[in-house]
């Protein structure tokens, strides 16, 4: 319908910038065979990364990235009846999994190299993470990182070694986040920015000429730092690719970067953020404060209400607000982008607190908790 | 006339799908394929 080729189990294996041209290798038929190209985008994305440990490549360790990697999960909780499951990572992917795993009602141990999952997010966020992880059911181990897989006779893990002890296992869950796959573009001479994914402009172009880059694979430019950072999500993929579709059709789009919004729910907990965490924000020079509230998400006789945690983090100085994030298992997920629009005009705390946001019992208290907490911030920096 | 304009699009999961369905909207006499090494497209967005 759309009329576009599409080549699945077929692997790119060598560009040709010169003669533009590539290389595609048939996975299936182990053919090989040159196609030429006037235009080029390299859409490669990530993989997971995965711990090079002893007895790391058990049949029973597993990674998930993909809709494939999904499936071989299901298969193996389906087939092996697994009683015990580790996680390693307490990033998104390690959260979602030990729900999904409980689900399933597997016996599910976190693994963390911290003293809270979701370690990226500030401090009273994980707290309630962990909470809800551990009123779960999930049991969570800090500062636990695995130094190598003990295998049994079948090359399956039989248990986790760390360095403070021994823990028996029936499956594993690598979650220790992403590499961007470059390796075609460096063998192309296609430039890699500080990150280590490719650099790209707001046209999504790379350095070499007609060859363009969008979605896990490349940077993005974020509007708080005012850096190239390299966060890989799939609304920035899609962002991306439409930028890059149309200007490799010889149109004049750009993609202006983003404020590093995201959300996800573990359990009954909705998590969500915006902006720049307050470690972050210091390495860029703000003069970085922060303010924690705690509000209803609704009118307290509502049924449904739930208490809400939200942080703001702001430049001093400027009464710029730089970061926001938000804990709750209601009214959590939508709320954020309201704070996301905020920082992506630059608006100062005193203007957010004078918003005039919708009311109605229902769906939150006469003033919202996101005015709360910025007029609490505003007090805070008149001291 | 000469051939048509030639688009490849390595990948196919969130970006790349993108990518090629608006370079064929943008300019629907582009040719375009989209390679992708594993066995589903838009697999992970």
């Amino acid at each position: 319908m759309q009329d576009i080729d599409v080549l699945t189990e077929h692997r790119v294996t060598k560009i040709d910038a010169k003669a533009k041209k590539i290389e595609v290798a048939n996975l299936s038929t182990s053919e090989t065979k040159w196609f030429p190209y006037d235009k080029l985008i390299l859409a490669t994305g990530a993989r997971s990364r995965r711990l090079n440990l002893s007895g790391s490549h058990a049949s029973n360790i597993f990674t998930l990235k993909d809709l494939q990697d999904g499936i071989r999960i299901r298969n193996y909780v389906d087939e092996k009846r697994p009683k015990r499951v580790s996680v390693l990572g307490g990033g998104f992917i390690g959260l979602e999994m030990c729900e999904a795993f409980r689900r399933r009602g597997l016996e599910t141990y976190l693994f963390c190299r911290r003293d809270l999952p979701a370690g990226n997010l500030e401090r009273e966020i994980s707290e309630r993470i962990l909470k809800e992880l551990e009123e779960n059911g999930v049991q969570f181990l800090a500062f636990q990182e695995p130094v190598a897989f003990n295998l049994n006779g079948k090359n399956e893990v039989s248990s986790i070694e760390t360095r403070k002890g021994n823990f028996p296992t029936d499956m594993v869950l690598m979650a220790v986040g992403v590499i961007p796959n470059v390796e075609l573009a460096i063998e192309t001479g296609i430039e890699i920015g500080k990150t280590g994914a490719i650099k790209t402009d707001f046209t999504q172009r790379t350095n070499v000429a007609d060859i363009f880059t969008a979605g896990d694979c490349c940077e993005v430019f974020n509007l708080v730092s005012q850096d190239w950072v390299h966060t890989p999500l799939g609304d920035i993929a899609n962002k991306q690719g439409r930028v890059a579709g149309e200007n490799a059709a010889g149109g004049r789009a750009t993609f202006h970067g983003v404020v590093g919004s995201a959300a996800f729910q573990v359990f009954e907990l909705e998590v969500a953020f915006t902006g720049l965490g307050i470690e972050v924000a210091k390495r860029y020079g703000f003069d970085v404060d922060s303010q924690v509230i705690e509000a209803e998400s609704k009118v307290g006789y509502m049924p449904g209400s739930k208490r809400i945690l939200i942080k703001l983090i702001f430049d001093r100085r400027s009464g710029r607000l730089l970061g926001a994030q938000m804990v709750g298992k209601e009214g959590v997920a939508r709320r954020i982008n309201s704070l996301a629009v905020a920082i992506h005009q630059k608006m100062v705390l005193d203007e957010i607190a004078r918003l005039d946001f919708a009311y109605a019992p229902p769906f939150s208290a006469p003033l919202d908790p996101i005015l709360i907490a910025a007029e609490q911030a505003v007090k805070k920096i008149k001291g | 006339m000469g051939r048509k304009e030639r688009l490849l699009v390595i990948g196919g999961s969130a970006a790349g799908p993108s990518a090629a369905a608006r370079a064929k909207r943008v300019n629907p006499d582009l040719e375009v394929t989209m390679f992708e090494q594993g066995r589903f497209i838009s697999y992970g967005s």
